[in-house]
């Protein structure tokens, strides 16, 4: 008996010596492979070459501002030691400076800030170990510059010995524009541990001093916004600050600010900046400029401060963020051991801003709509859609509620009750209908990702969608499938190998606190990408062509993957990549797409029609519809959702964009132990004649402007919107709850008129 | 309504379990998110109800406010706001003009301001200790300090802060550091001190009631005062109905007192705000309430959440968010004013189409106007098809119109059980005015039917195969023992007896009677009468119910089992799991009924189940504790005993499964904590 249990403890021994041994090899080959491959950056780089020099600007530059380039429009001058820019409209006389001059400093702020306000360019810094940042200017730090003159302007080269930086800016004057550049080549940082986090070229360019100047800033906020120069009287701690093309998901974390209870979230999200520009405008001067982020704009931010938010003066600028630091986690408590760390790599973009310059009639913000989409179709970033009208009526699917142990199938929308909602519509007059077909696959609406054309057998199965999307398409009714590219369904899709791990190599998990699912990942952009083929291939077997596309539309950021750095240019690219692929054989349609990929859309859907209510903004303009409409459809958000429907249709005749609507064939109220419990009102019953009526005016309007783009967009004195496009036709538009006039025309309190 | 309740902070409590973050949808137009709660208790995001509308941040060319602390819109149109940090009244139109100022030179530091419908207006004055009373020349008319009568309290101070009147002149105030409750004064004979009003009360738990048992009285003195909380601040409706806040009052926090100073409102869905601050009556028999941190509540008369939205400023600067609510008034066109101490303004929000046609029903509901309330619901419930509270109020009205059916749909969608019992009850007269002959006739026919079966049985033997066939049955052993079984719940001392001594101890039956009583279970949680289901309809959790049962009865039988032997019990584990079983038959036998019943009652005569269900558990008990005596060969006192330990084991079982999970946990966030290091140093 005893000899037995000795030799169980012998072999007992034996096994667990060999696992040790085992281990620590493991542990070994891990530590030593780390070692060899520690972060390899695959980052992708967009740039361009150094400019060809002419030789060294003139010494008066050290002294004061020197004329460095002229057109027949425009004079730039330059003072070397704030590396500082002065524009001149040579017609007016009209001036806009770089940097706040001597004369208009009132002495009212600190070392620091007016160190910063004069000088042409602004660094700040991140420490490696101690995450110190610094701010770095032209005048506190510092430095040297070497600048030379260049075909249309100068280069200049500016080290800052004490960090080890250097970059080199180029500025050019060409035409009614004013180009500033930092090749990727020229950003060094030199002394270990030391990085670049922020890099700001010409902050202050057109700042104003409390409300010396009549004008506005206007802001890409929601479809576009103004910030008048007036004198805030100190009322706003800080101002507009947003990162183009919304927020990196792969390094912030997910913070809700304030729980109602500790447990509802009720401040809603602020839109995403969808389009990289910029605009300052003064009135009375008649100057203004469009900025316009071109390069690097994958991961900068618009800045728009007021006069009061530190400082008494009115600027706006766009600031790159070359670097970032994150939350490493230490455990999984997440709460506490974290150690803020230093991205690995920055990224690797020209740093380019296009000012297009506006003088007389044109400074204004109709002015520098007009410019920007000048400037999309000038360079292919936009082209010309077919424009015909159509109103939007998606329907939801399938749905799934749990069931026993598992979920069961809720069918909300199948393609016959579809076919039927068609026939009443083109009985009550409303012919052309634009469809996105939500919920279609196998599976139901948060069933992905999808790579198969293959359609829940709750709404008829694949064959009877096929049949539906081709005859329909006979009778003018268009339907998009729609497939969400990004979001992985973590309850539907097991593991997580192909999922976006963050920065701190944490799986990205968004939250929602559903009925049936509670957690969502999402892919990486390749694999988003072949998805997206996958699905675009099958379905075109059976001839299906039309898709719309969300989540790799709207979002970027940037990830790790087996050590290994992405950043939000990586994602950009793959992202772009994928959908160019597609769009070749496909019509797609995009959900509030990114500015780089308005040129793969058919149409887009939801665009923001208002801004995000800063206290700061004085005025909402219809700016992106400005931009598109005449280039491309517009659709709104749903109308379902409204509460003020009446405001939000005239919202829509302002802006011209065409009504959406989202609707069932049965009763929402099945849908309320599913994820889309929140989407309380969608029969089609309820809607049938809104959608009729939405359809007769909204159509009447669009056969009115035809494809002609907005011209000019005024708010009268007396509060009057006033639209005029291309072709001659002006929409006056109403808000207010009194009848007003204007050119002799009397328009209705909350409603529009259309005059000549 | 009992059962609703229950249901309701059951309700409540999985929410609180599971929504930490809530579904956005990206449809808001404004900074903020509205929500509203439905029959379960669980708040639901709607509609935006009222749009940020403007901001007024100065009145006129240059007065603005500091540190502003009431706000009180007169019936003359006008806004009256306490510029506590400028000492002095400052009167404004509603579009932020100003009108002019009160009271400088005379106020120290007014906290609460009220204006009569003469025009009169009233100021509580802090640090003056005094109401002044002004007319609309800004002349003092009249002063009143602190109360001379000896019922008030010579020790206590007069600090008042907020103030409201009513038609006959009376004030109600609300004192700094006064909780005996709001001073009522009459205006006669220079102020009559008349008593305090709505009062709060204290709750004494029973760990209260414990620790004073234990402590001393130096440890007592210590603890935390057991002082019931002041009101924080009130509002008076047109009807002269008083209504208060009260910071951290619980289910008491919204009170709307009558003239005799008794509390209206009983609701308990736990939608009140944590830190209210301020109150008012509405236009439509609704009260608002402002949240010191932002949130405004519209509740309707009986205390129910209509909406809640606004939020803090959070520096997201982000229009119709608060940084510090100091006061609430409302103007005849539903907009809120909300004053901020902090950023010195008024914001003002109105109502959107949607709130203004909630409103309207509301109203008509309220007067009893059920079919006119039909139209503007009908519209709300098309924007809004699971906005509870219209539900409930479409299911009413319908009932008014005597359409029961469909008053019994809207009730169930609304989970208004009183509306539901009531709607079945018609429609449940109705089938039975309907059938009440076919079933009298059926009953008669089955009687004749027996009675002729059996006289012919007499005659003819002809149940003689029948009858063999049963008596065959029951000598199977399965069959025989499951009929034991039934035996034993009626003679569980012969019974038991039965199981211990004489085999008829048996897994397999056992267990077909633990499956049944699974099934049973699990048939009638998630299919039983609307009035008495326990779980949100649509829910299954079948495995979870389950594993639960077995995990209880392993638990049960083993500890048992431990207790029973150390105490020199007879039963073995087969024993004793099988009297647990068959203890069990009662439940299988009558939960059909109560089943059946739950399914054709109404909630009066839902008692019979209740009853029913508590006669069922009684004889489980019963039968259970007779088992465990004679099973083990118990003396009565041994049996208590044993229970006793039993009970204690399974405590004991339970802690060290919760131990072994703690420490599992901490284990393995070690082990994370340590692949965490290694990444973060490792640089991967």
């Amino acid at each position: 008996m005893a000899t037995k249990k000795r030799k169980k403890i012998v072999w007992l021994a034996v096994i667990l010596a060999v696992v040790l041994v085992l281990a620590a090899i493991a542990v070994t080959l891990i530590v030593l492979g780390s070692r060899t491959d520690k972060i390899v950056s695959t980052n992708r780089v967009h740039t361009s070459p150094k400019p060809a020099v002419k030789g060294l600007v003139e010494d008066a530059a050290k002294t004061d501002y020197v004329p460095v380039a002229e057109n027949d429009h425009y004079k730039l001058y330059y003072y070397e030691p704030r590396f500082s820019i002065k524009l001149e409209d040579k017609r007016t006389g009209a001036v806009m400076e770089s940097t706040v001059s001597d004369e208009k400093d009132d002495g009212k702020s600190n070392a620091d800030w007016t160190g910063t306000m004069k000088s042409g360019i602004v660094l700040s810094t991140i420490e490696k170990t101690t995450k110190y940042a610094d701010k770095i200017n032209m005048n506190t730090t510092e430095n040297k510059i070497t600048t030379w003159y260049t075909d249309n302007g100068i280069y200049a080269e500016i080290s800052f010995d004490q960090y080890g930086f250097a970059l080199g800016v180029e500025v050019s004057l060409i035409g009614d524009e004013l180009v500033v550049r930092v090749p990727e080549e020229t950003i060094q940082e030199n002394k270990e541990g030391n990085y670049i986090y922020t890099v700001s070229v010409f902050p202050f360019l057109g700042y104003t001093y409390l409300g010396e100047q009549d004008g506005y800033m206007m802001i890409p906020d929601g479809n576009g916004a103004l910030i008048y120069l007036n004198d805030k009287e100190g009322r706003y701690a800080s101002g507009f600050s947003g990162l183009i093309y919304g927020t990196d998901v792969g390094i912030t974390d997910l913070v809700s600010t304030s729980t109602l209870w500790e447990r509802y979230e009720t401040v809603v999200d602020a839109n995403p900046v969808l389009a990289p520009v910029f605009g300052m405008a003064h009135t009375d001067d008649q100057f203004a400029y469009l900025g316009i982020v071109e390069s690097g704009d994958e991961r900068a931010t618009i800045e728009a401060q007021p006069n009061g938010a530190r400082i008494n003066y009115n600027r706006i600028y766009a600031r790159f963020l070359l670097r970032d630091v994150y939350n490493q986690p230490l455990s999984n408590s997440s709460t506490a051991n974290t150690a803020l760390t230093v991205e690995a790599d920055r990224i690797h973009s020209d740093l380019q801003i296009r000012y297009c310059l506006l003088s007389g009639e044109d400074a204004d913000y109709a002015g520098m709509a007009n410019a920007y989409r000048n400037y999309l179709l000038g360079t292919g970033r936009l082209e010309k859609r077919n424009l015909s009208y159509n109103t939007r009526v998606d329907v939801l699917g399938s749905e799934r509620e749990e069931f026993l142990m598992g979920t069961t199938g809720v069918p909300m929308t199948t393609t016959d009750q579809l076919e039927d909602i068609y026939a009443e519509l083109r009985r009550e007059g409303v012919a052309n209908v634009l469809t996105v077909y939500r919920g279609w696959q196998k599976g139901g609406l948060y069933d992905t990702p999808i790579t198969k054309y293959k359609a829940d057998s709750d709404i008829g199965g694949t064959s009877a969608l096929t049949k539906l999307i081709l005859s329909e398409a006979e009778q003018g009714n268009t339907i998009y499938l729609l497939d969400d590219a990004l979001t992985i369904n973590a309850s539907t899709n097991s593991g997580t190998y192909s999922a976006m791990k963050k920065l701190n190599k944490r799986t990205f998990e968004k939250e929602v606190n559903g009925q049936v699912y509670d957690s969502f990942y999402y892919l990486m952009p390749d694999r988003a990408g072949e998805n997206l083929a996958d699905l675009a291939q099958d379905a075109l077997r059976d001839n299906i062509r039309n898709m719309a596309v969300t989540g790799i539309t709207g979002n970027l950021f940037c990830y790790s993957y087996k050590g290994n750095y992405y950043s939000r240019t990586d994602t950009m690219d793959m992202f772009l990549d994928a959908v160019s692929e597609v769009d070749a054989n496909m019509n797609l349609v995009l959900e509030t797409p990114n500015q780089y990929m308005w040129k793969y859309a058919d149409a887009m859907l939801d665009m923001p029609l208002e801004s995000s209510d800063y206290l700061y903004i004085d005025q909402e303009i219809p700016f992106l519809s400005m931009v598109l409409k005449g280039v491309v459809p517009i659709y709104s958000n749903y109308v379902n959702f409204e509460a003020n429907k009446t405001e939000n249709f005239l919202k829509m005749v302002e802006s011209g964009a065409y009504p959406s609507f989202y609707v069932t064939a049965e009763d929402s109220s099945k849908l309320i132990y599913t994820n889309s419990a929140n989407l309380y009102s969608l029969e089609f019953d309820s809607y049938r004649e809104t959608i009729a009526q939405y359809d007769r005016e909204l159509r009447a309007l669009s056969e009115l402007v035809g494809t002609s783009c907005i011209l000019d967009h005024e708010v009268l004195d007396n509060g009057l919107v006033r639209v005029t496009y291309e072709n001659g036709v002006r929409i006056y538009v109403n808000y207010t709850a009194s009848a007003l006039s204007a050119d002799g025309v009397t328009v209705d309190a909350l409603s529009y008129k259309v005059g000549e | 309504m009992r059962k609703l309740k229950r249901l309701s902070v059951l309700a409540l409590v999985l929410v609180m379990a599971a929504a930490l973050f809530l579904p956005m949808a990206a449809m808001a137009d404004t900074p903020y998110v509205t929500y509203t709660i439905n029959g379960y208790g669980q708040i639901r995001q709607t509609q935006t109800a009222y749009l940020a509308y403007a901001t007024i941040t100065k009145f006129g060319e240059e007065v603005t406010l500091t540190a502003p602390s009431d706000i009180c819109i007169a019936s003359d149109g006008h806004m009256y706001i306490a510029d506590t940090g400028n000492a002095r009244i400052v009167v404004g139109t509603l579009d932020g003009e100003l009108i002019k100022t009160v009271g400088e030179g005379t106020l120290v530091s007014p906290r609460g301001v009220f204006v009569t419908d003469n025009g009169n207006i009233y100021v509580a004055d802090r640090d003056a200790q005094m109401i002044f009373v002004f007319d609309q020349q800004g002349n003092v008319i009249q002063r009143y300090g602190k109360p001379t009568s000896p019922l008030y309290g010579d020790a206590m101070g007069f600090q008042p802060i907020k103030i409201v009147v009513n038609d006959a002149g009376i004030m109600f105030i609300v004192c700094e550091s006064n909780t005996n409750g709001i001073v009522e004064i009459s205006p006669t004979e220079g102020g009559t001190f008349l008593g305090y009003f709505g009062t709060n009360y204290t709750t004494t738990d029973i760990m209260t009631i414990i620790y004073r048992a234990i402590l001393t009285d130096a440890q007592r003195a210590k603890m935390v005062s057991n002082i019931p909380a002041t009101p924080t601040n009130l509002g008076i409706d047109s009807k002269g109905l008083i209504y208060t806040v009260t910071r951290g009052n619980q289910n008491d926090t919204l009170k709307r007192l009558n003239i005799a100073g008794t509390n209206m409102i009983h609701n308990t869905d736990g939608t009140y705000a944590d830190t209210p601050v301020a109150v008012v009556a509405g236009n439509h028999d609704n009260v608002y309430v402002a949240d010191q941190q932002g949130y405004i509540f519209e509740y309707n008369n009986e205390g129910e959440m209509l909406f809640t939205f606004g939020g803090p400023n959070d520096d997201t600067q982000r229009v119709g968010l608060s940084k510090m609510v100091s006061g609430i008034a409302l103007d005849t066109e539903d907009r809120i004013y909300v004053l901020d101490s902090d950023m010195a303004q008024v914001q003002i929000y109105e109502p959107t189409e949607f709130t203004n046609l909630l409103h309207n029903a509301l109203y008509l509901y309220s007067k009893g106007r059920y079919t006119e309330a039909k139209e503007p619901l009908s519209q709300v419930l098309r924007m809004n098809s699971m906005f509870d509270y219209a539900n409930k109020a479409m299911g009413r009205s319908y009932f008014q119109e005597e359409n029961y059916t469909a008053a019994l749909r809207y009730a169930r969608l609304a989970k208004d059980y009183d509306g539901y019992s009531d709607a079945y009850w018609e429609l449940r007269n109705v089938w039975l005015k309907n059938n009440i002959m076919t079933a009298i006739l059926l009953c008669v026919l089955l009687f004749i039917a027996y009675k002729v079966i059996k006289a012919m049985d007499k005659r003819n033997h002809i149940l003689r195969k029948p009858r063999r066939a049963i008596r065959k049955l029951k000598q199977n052993s399965f069959m025989s023992n499951l009929f034991y079984a039934g035996y034993y719940i009626r003679k569980p001392n012969d019974g038991a007896y039965g199981i211990a001594a004489e085999g008829r101890a048996n897994w397999l039956v056992s267990s077909f009677l633990l499956l049944i009583f699974m099934v049973e279970y699990v048939v009638m949680k998630y299919t039983c009468g609307f009035l008495m289901k326990t779980v949100m309809e649509g829910r299954y959790e079948i495995l979870s119910d389950v594993g639960m049962i077995l995990a209880v009865m392993a638990a049960l039988t083993a500890c048992t089992y431990l207790v029973c032997t150390i105490n020199e019990g007879e039963g073995t584990v087969k024993k004793i799991y099988t009297f647990f079983c068959y203890s069990l038959v009662p439940y299988i036998i009558l939960m059909p009924v109560v089943y059946a019943l739950s399914h054709i009652l109404t909630m009066n005569e839902i008692f019979l189940t209740n009853m029913l269900e508590i006669v069922i558990y009684i004889w489980i008990a019963v039968i259970a504790v007779i088992g465990l005596k004679e099973v083990n060969n118990f003396s009565a006192k041994e049996t208590v005993k044993v229970i006793f330990l039993t009970a204690f084991t399974a405590l004991i079982l339970a802690l060290l499964i919760f131990i072994i999970y703690v420490l599992w946990a901490q284990v393995f966030d070690f082990i994370v904590a340590i692949a965490g290091e290694g990444v973060y140093r490792l640089g991967y």
